[in-house]
């Protein structure tokens, strides 16, 4: 070989080992929506990841080595979410971090098994995840059984009697719809209206006179924030006065920015948003220091999520995937920011976190 | 020369068949051998690329060829999607069977949508075909049989001789295979008697009916064969990621796949392949970019469309 | 709720959706009538109308409050200013192509409308904005029918804003140059018109009628959204379409037309909210195959 062959053979093994990413990095996948109609909590999500990876990386990392970030779009989009998640296989991350539309979530549990990389779910929680669930994904975010306790017991507690539920069909929202009729009925009160409405429509005129039609005790809005924002206000604005409810899809505080006046009163079945975390202070500062911007619901939950899966691989000893997936299985009382997490045989939250918020003078607030 | 560009003179290199023959072996030489050094994230790339040039050769055929403007081309791809995973996820059909019902489907579709509506002048016409789009996408998302607004997932990888498809090589070569066989249906189909007489349709609709072509069949063979290549298509991405959903399917679709077909240069069959690459490779390349890439996109076209109509690829000189 | 009520209520909720819908359709119809063309960009204008409108509103705030005063100066401002829009776009985009083929025009108002949408998009981010206003909620109580002054408001304000259009289009000399140019434009070249300043001067009461409803949406829906101009768009292509493209009492009857067909078509059982656009989209391609000239429009001899 020539010195001229032997550089250029150096330089390529070096672009190539450059493309590859220096070996001693710990790759860990992001996904998140970070486009659509669920970018702002997507990217409340991947900033709280992206501190708390900072935080790790700065006491030493993990193992004795840096974690990297890739991230992955899925847009709350089920195929999105699938084109993301197969980019980020072929990154050959050993974790995954993330999942907030669990639409877009599900089909992803499979490619993520497949390929055996543990995946730390931090706000998708529909049920429809539990069975779909191969064994390497786990979920931080009390899961739709939970919710609908929280939901029905609100409801009873306020003396309601006829029921009207709506959904968007989509993977979540169609979920929490369905077990919280299930549910309400099976306790022998009704449902007088279950109605889906498109994502993106504005004008929800017709439905809105529907649901008036049946004169429901309560309105619950199972769906996400941008469209459940205009559905309470038509409401509002074509008379109706009584309970209007949402799910933890809709907690953040654009509903209300969007809502306006109308929103006041409106209740929200979450998990508890960073306010009302005793433990998030110092998360909430360091967010704001760092972002400009306070955090939005989901972004304890992921910043717990990252901390989750970098002690697993400590506690595993080595990035080998198998091994992190058992020791994510074995936490037990794992001090989150957002409370102590263990995992039950199916891999979901052993204590639900489930709060009631309500929302007062443009902000949530702890229902007492 | 005067007033000859790099391109001119490649193209009258490129005029005698044989040194045509030439380049098309070596580039599908090139492109067969790229998974070798390629990395996933390439390969993936390249996958989508040539999938694209497959939905750019059929919509060709019908903008570029007939000049029939359709607004809802992803309908057709939609179909053929939607019927692959139906039948396998739901009814556990073995995915090379579903392909020849998925076809049929969308060769119905484009009956459908063509049938009525080839009576009509341009403009409606591009708008009855985005109103099609539309409400297949918003069937699709409507029906429980199709999944609702989560679509369909789980659909099985196929298998070939034993062989299950599952990693990014496999559907490389697989869509490189159905691009390169999408080229030559387009090229043999140019130089038909069909082919000709979609450019007379194009040119002087009038004209050529005095001239005794039925314009109405015509059109309707381009839509059909148009909504085939669509559901090819459609077939291979739904068994490729395992999962659709209407978002997939949406006007802005539509357009990207026209996009493709006017950037290149509409009608000619390397023009659309090019289009199709900078489609996909563009967004890869300035990553950066982001949420400006669809901005960036309108600009060009416009630009396309104001400065340089026929496209990137040169014009061939018209043979008289 | 009585079939009475309902039959009323829905009666005002296709009102007020007509009104948003025959503002936009009767920018299309002008322009389809003087130059043949369909915008496709047109429903971008009226989604920019409203961010624009937006914009003025939260500037003027401060001094003229977020009810009524200021939603008028924040709504005439933006119909200035996307009427003026709409008039760059077509010495930019449209004047340039009106002897190239027909398809090269309709793909540049496609391209066109993608940078609109996609510019908007850029600036949001994608993300909805709230369009919030100091209005209330008050309203007519009749029973169990429920019409809020805003309601009523933005529905007076439409109509004041289509019987203006019709005056200037019957009483004035502009007016009377419009509807010759879309009779015959060489003839009115003959006769000394200046057909360019009449085309950009339709392009630009067309472009702020759609402002106009930009604007009012927002209001109403207190959101603004990058993608809001597509569906509106087809929507308000169809209700041309319905009175007859080409004519402007028609796009005013069908735009109300499809409001109230809309409001009414959700009342029929299995047709729920989420097929309200496959029943606009179906009515659209009936329209087009059977009477593609509409309620009023004439028919015309096939000039391709």
């Amino acid at each position: 070989m020539t010195k001229i062959q032997a550089i250029a053979v150096g330089a390529l093994a070096g672009l190539l080992m450059l493309g590859q990413g220096w070996a001693a990095d710990v790759k860990i996948g992001i996904m998140v929506p970070t486009t659509g109609s669920e970018a702002t909590a997507g990217k409340d999500m991947e900033n709280a990841i992206k501190l708390a990876v900072d935080e790790i990386n700065k006491s030493g990392g993990v193992l004795g080595k840096n974690i990297i970030t890739i991230t992955g779009d899925d847009g709350c989009d089920p195929q999105m979410a699938t084109a993301a998640a197969s980019k980020l296989v072929s990154n050959d991350v050993v974790g995954v971090v993330g999942g907030y539309c669990s639409g877009a979530t599900l089909p992803t549990l499979k490619i993520y098994g497949d390929a055996g990389i543990p995946f730390v779910v931090a706000a998708a929680n529909s049920t429809k995840l539990i069975d779909a669930n191969p064994g390497t994904a786990f979920q931080i975010n009390s899961t739709g059984f939970d919710q609908v306790n929280s939901a029905v017991a609100l409801f009873k507690a306020k003396g309601v009697k006829k029921l009207a539920i709506v959904h968007q069909g989509d993977g979540y929202s169609e979920d929490l719809a369905r077990l919280t009729r299930d549910k309400w009925t099976g306790m022998g009160n009704q449902v007088v209206a279950y109605a889906v409405v498109n994502k993106g429509e504005q004008d929800q005129s017709s439905l809105v006179t529907q649901i008036k039609s049946k004169a429901p005790d309560a309105v619950f809005w199972t769906a996400y924030y941008s469209d459940g924002a205009l559905l309470i206000k038509q409401l509002r604005q074509a008379g109706y006065h009584k309970l209007i409810a949402v799910g933890d899809g809709s907690n953040s505080p654009k509903l209300l920015e969007i809502a306006g006046k109308a929103a006041e009163g409106v209740y929200c079945f979450s998990n508890p948003t960073a306010d009302y975390l005793p433990a998030a202070g110092d998360f909430v500062k360091n967010y704001k220091a760092r972002y400009h911007q306070a955090p939005d619901a989901y972004g304890p939950l992921a910043y717990d999520g990252m901390k989750l899966m970098a002690d697993a691989i400590s506690r595993a000893g080595s990035t080998d995937k198998a091994a992190i997936v058992k020791a994510l299985k074995e936490t037990k009382n794992f001090n989150g920011i957002t409370g102590a997490i263990s995992f039950t045989d199916k891999n979901t939250l052993a204590k639900s976190n489930f709060v009631v918020l309500v929302a007062r003078g443009g902000k949530w607030m702890l229902n007492k | 020369m005067a007033g000859s560009s790099p391109l001119t003179s490649v193209s009258d290199w490129l005029r005698p068949q044989q040194n045509r023959m030439i380049v098309l072996m070596g580039l599908a030489g090139v492109a067969m051998l790229i998974p070798l050094v390629a990395n996933n994230y390439v390969l993936e790339v390249l996958t989508n690329a040539w999938f694209y040039a497959i939905l750019c050769l059929g919509l060709n055929i019908v903008v570029g060829y007939a000049g029939l403007l359709d607004l809802g081309y992803a309908a057709f791809f939609a179909v053929g999607a939607y019927t692959t995973g139906i039948l396998t996820s739901k009814f556990g059909v073995n995915f090379w069977l579903t392909i020849p019902v998925a076809v049929s489907c969308s060769m119905l579709a484009g009956l459908i949508i063509g049938g009525p509506t080839l009576r009509l002048r341009s403009d409606y016409l591009a708008i009855v075909t985005l109103g099609f789009g539309e409400i297949v996408r918003i069937i699709a998302r409507n029906l429980e049989i199709t999944g609702g607004a989560s679509g369909l997932i789980g659909i099985d990888r196929p298998s070939i001789f034993g062989l299950e498809l599952s990693r990014g090589i496999h559907f490389y070569y697989v869509f490189l295979l159905l691009a390169i066989l999408a080229c030559f249906i387009s090229y043999r189909l140019q130089n038909s008697r069909l082919g000709r007489a979609w450019q007379y349709v194009r040119e002087d609709e009038d004209a050529a009916e005095a001239m005794g072509i039925g314009r109405v069949a015509v059109k309707l063979y381009a839509y059909v064969i148009g909504a085939m290549f669509g559901g090819v298509a459609g077939c291979f991405f739904a068994a490729k990621m395992t999962a659709i959903s209407p978002e997939t399917f949406t006007f802005s679709q539509s357009v990207l796949i026209l996009l493709g077909v006017v950037l290149g240069g509409m009608g000619k069959i390397p023009g659309v392949i090019i289009g199709a690459f900078a489609l996909v490779l563009f967004p890869e390349v300035f990553r950066g970019l982001g949420s400006m890439r669809m901005l960036i996109f309108g600009i060009v076209m416009l630009v396309i469309m104001l400065y340089r109509p026929e496209g990137i690829w040169p014009q061939k000189q018209r043979e008289v | 709720m009585s079939t009475s009520d309902i039959i009323l209520q829905q009666l005002a909720n296709g009102l007020i959706l007509g009104s948003f819908y025959a503002l936009v359709a009767l920018g299309y119809t002008m322009v389809y009538g003087i130059i043949k063309l369909l915008n496709f960009a047109h429903g971008d204008l009226y989604m920019v109308g409203g961010f624009v409108g937006f914009l003025v509103l939260s500037l003027v705030s401060g001094l003229m409050g977020s009810s009524w005063a200021g939603i008028l100066c924040s709504m005439v401002f933006s119909m200035l200013a996307v009427g003026l829009l709409g008039v760059i776009i077509q010495r930019i985009a449209y004047v340039p192509m009106l002897q190239a083929p027909r398809l090269s025009i309709l793909i540049t108002a496609l391209a066109v409308s993608m940078v609109l949408s996609n510019g908007v998009m850029a600036i949001t981010d994608g993300e909805y904005l709230a369009f919030n206003t100091d209005l209330g909620y008050e309203g007519l109580d009749l029973g169990n029918v429920f019409i809020s002054y805003t309601q009523l408001v933005l529905v007076v304000s439409a109509a004041l804003l289509m019987i203006i259009l019709y005056l200037f289009v019957h009483k004035t000399l502009y007016g009377k140059a419009m509807r010759a140019i879309a009779i015959d434009q060489d003839a009115c070249r003959l006769m000394g018109i200046n057909v360019n300043r009449i085309i950009a001067l339709t392009f630009f009461i067309g472009s702020s009628l759609a402002a106009a409803a930009g604007v009012m949406a927002g209001v109403y829906y207190g959101s603004l959204h990058f993608f809001m101009g597509f569906v509106i768009g087809l929507k308000a292509f169809t209700a041309a379409v319905i009175g007859g493209i080409g004519s402007i009492p028609g796009a005013m009857l069908g735009g109300l037309v499809l409001g109230l067909l809309e409001a009414f078509g959700t009342q029929i059982p299995f047709v729920g909210s989420e097929w309200k656009d496959v029943f606009s989209f179906g009515l659209l391609i009936l329209l087009l195959i059977f009477k593609p000239t509409g309620l009023l429009g004439k028919t015309e001899i096939e000039r391709m």
